[in-house]
């Protein structure tokens, strides 16, 4: 039996939800595929008992991420702010120290770091953010690493090494892996239209990115947004097929067939790609998605019956240069509720080149390696722990990899612009596919707005 | 000319571990690097400890210079004993490190850290005095902290289901 409907969206994640929200409003008939047995992507609350819950993937949100903050809005989920008070401490080697602000006290690296800084924000800004291979240079700055981008004006290791701390949460890359014009045109996107990007914004707590977190976790987004689309959605429903012709478009999924006038594609582009299309895509799109890889990162937590550190004076937060611990950072991810009340839970962002290094390991080591990462930071305390957990993205078939799409040399100049271009009657929304925010959440529930809209011109 | 000199270097410390924990992590020849100081990196082992088999380590020594040096396993006394020979460590020569391992009756595990050396005495046989002059201090100094590590790791390796144990 062949399904009849207006619009198939593949994936149901927060793009594919809210497209399919803001065209089921408008009267369009809809009907999501999602392969996993539950919504939310790379959006995942873990469930710590007694109602409370603790993100897994995606949780902060921050100043210029207008989307999601205003979807938050809509859905009635209130912020609450991440934690931030107290000293955060940097670890290098087997020392902490403590230190205040978002710049660890690396004081030989400082002048890197700052030059460095001054030289990404200056550069970012002469990258248009929708059409980035269009940048004066583009080029030349998309034929070399990021790595070798930063290494022309430091002197040492420590600027190189401190970006890296934040590429590692936020490629789970290090830069060696990236093009220099990706780096830029990704610090380019952390911000919005009346905002140019910064990478102040993105590596903050405070007026940055990790500034919030939202009440019930961030897979509560997800799950609301169902709610409102329970009818409407197939979960188990791997889509396998996409074959169109001049009048319609039929998608085959593990639980069932769909003839519809349009289907919108919200999953990672890597596996986009691994759909049978039928006709094939455009060699050059399909090409592209190809060389999206997501990088490897996986989230480490530890439960404790309190959050202790925070009556020593301590954030929970940590930074961690070098192969002084397979963290690069670390966060308070208590939830919310008052002080004293629950559990406290510390998390350590597990990436890149560490990720490749540890993730093979077996995971009792790790665990302990990690726990001994943070008592560098919180004290002995952390060793014991009343539970812990990993969540290894690249473990998820429905994500292979994560937090998001990083791109090698050559390929955004040379194929970039095909990112968005729909094919016939498959368009594309996620993460991936917005020019702000590229990655995060915000830029997920962007591209569901834009597609859908795009998707509502053609039907 | 005199005899070069030897050296032996001791350090006990209990350890609130037990002797079954620190055997399974002493015995795996591939992880000295996660708890003794001044091994940088295993280059090569045999996984657990046998008599007569070898493995190969990257170490620190002054500052940012490192050596690699190859130990062969002489002795193993299940939860009580290890002695290595280990060779690399110029002007350090015929080096035998030896692991004693003896339950608490309070719970726990007193363990011994050994190093015992002849030392070169190098040009004009003034390198022997000096170094020998440094070196346990230097040892002792990294014994203990290999030995905390080594409590340290164990304690943060225990699964959930182990802590309820031992609690």
């Amino acid at each position: 039996m062949v399904n009849q409907t207006d619009v198939v969206i593949v994936g149901a994640g927060l793009a594919g939800l809210t497209a399919a929200r803001d065209l089921h409003r408008a009267g369009v008939r809809v009907h999501i595929l999602e392969a996993r047995d539950r919504v939310g992507g790379r959006t995942l609350n873990h469930d710590l008992g007694d109602g409370q819950v603790v993100e897994a993937g995606g949780q902060f949100v921050g100043p210029t991420q207008n989307h999601v903050l205003k979807l938050a809005a809509d859905l009635g989920v209130p912020l609450y702010p991440a934690y931030d008070e107290g000293k955060a401490v940097y670890v290098r080697g087997s020392k902490g120290r403590r230190f205040g602000g978002d710049i660890p006290p690396d004081y030989l690296s400082l002048p890197d770091i700052a030059v460095t800084m001054l030289r990404l924000n200056a550069a970012s800004q002469a990258i248009p953010v929708d059409a980035p291979w269009e940048a004066k240079d583009a080029a030349a700055l998309d034929a070399i690493t990021f790595e070798t981008w930063i290494r022309r004006t430091t002197v040492g290791r420590g600027g190189l090494e401190l970006l890296n701390v934040l590429l590692a949460s936020a490629f789970g890359a290090t830069a060696a892996d990236v093009s220099a014009l990706f780096g830029l045109w990704y610090v380019a996107g952390a911000g919005d239209e009346s905002h140019p990007g910064a990478v102040e914004r993105m590596i903050g707590v405070a007026d940055g990115a990790q500034e919030s977190r939202l009440e019930g976790g961030s897979q509560r987004l997800s799950q609301l947004l169902a709610d409102e689309l329970t009818e409407h959605l197939a979960l188990g429903a791997a889509v396998r097929r996409i074959r169109q012709d001049a009048r319609s478009v039929t998608v085959t999924s593990d639980a069932g067939t769909w003839k519809a006038k349009q289907v919108i594609v919200a999953v990672p582009p890597p596996l986009a790609a691994r759909i049978d299309f039928q006709p094939l895509l455009p060699a050059q799109q399909d090409a592209l998605f190809q060389r999206m890889p997501f990088g490897t990162l996986m989230k480490c937590e530890a439960v404790y019956d309190q959050p202790f550190w925070r009556t020593e004076g301590l954030s929970g937060q940590g930074v961690f240069r070098g192969s002084s611990s397979p963290l690069c950072s670390m966060f308070d991810n208590t939830p919310s509720g008052p002080a004293g009340d629950g559990p406290g839970v510390l998390m350590g962002f597990l990436g890149g080149a560490e990720w490749r290094a540890w993730s093979h390991r077996p995971a009792r080591e790790r665990q302990g390696a990690v726990l001994r990462s943070f008592a560098k930071v919180v004290g002995d305390r952390a060793l014991h722990p009343a539970d812990y957990f990993e969540q290894d993205w690249t473990a998820e078939e429905w994500t292979r990899g994560g937090p998001t799409s990083i791109l090698a040399p050559g390929v955004l100049t040379n194929l970039g612009r095909w990112r968005d271009v729909p094919f016939g009657k498959v368009h594309w929304a996620g993460a991936e596919h917005a020019h702000y925010w590229n990655g995060y959440m915000d830029g997920a529930i962007s591209s569901g707005h834009t597609t859908a809209a795009t998707v509502l011109e053609e039907i | 000319m005199s005899e070069p000199a030897r050296r032996t270097v001791t350090v006990t410390r209990d350890l609130q571990v037990t002797p079954e924990e620190i055997w399974e992590v002493v015995s795996d020849t591939s992880r000295y690097a996660d708890w003794v100081d001044g091994c940088l990196a295993v280059t090569r082992h045999h996984g657990t400890a046998a008599v007569g088999e070898t493995y190969a380590e990257r170490n620190r020594t002054v500052g940012p210079v490192t050596t690699n040096s190859e130990w062969t396993v002489l002795e193993v006394v299940p939860l009580r004993k290890r002695v290595d020979s280990g060779t690399g460590f110029d002007p350090l020569h015929d080096m035998v490190n030896t692991f004693t391992f003896e339950p608490l009756d309070i719970g726990g595990t007193r363990m011994t850290y050994a190093v015992d050396v002849r030392i070169g005495l190098g040009p004009l046989g003034l390198l022997g005095p000096l170094v020998a002059a440094v070196l346990g201090k230097t040892l002792r100094a990294e014994f203990t902290t290999s030995m905390r590590q080594l409590e340290e790791l164990i304690v943060s390796e225990r699964t959930i289901a182990d802590r309820t144990e031992v609690q």
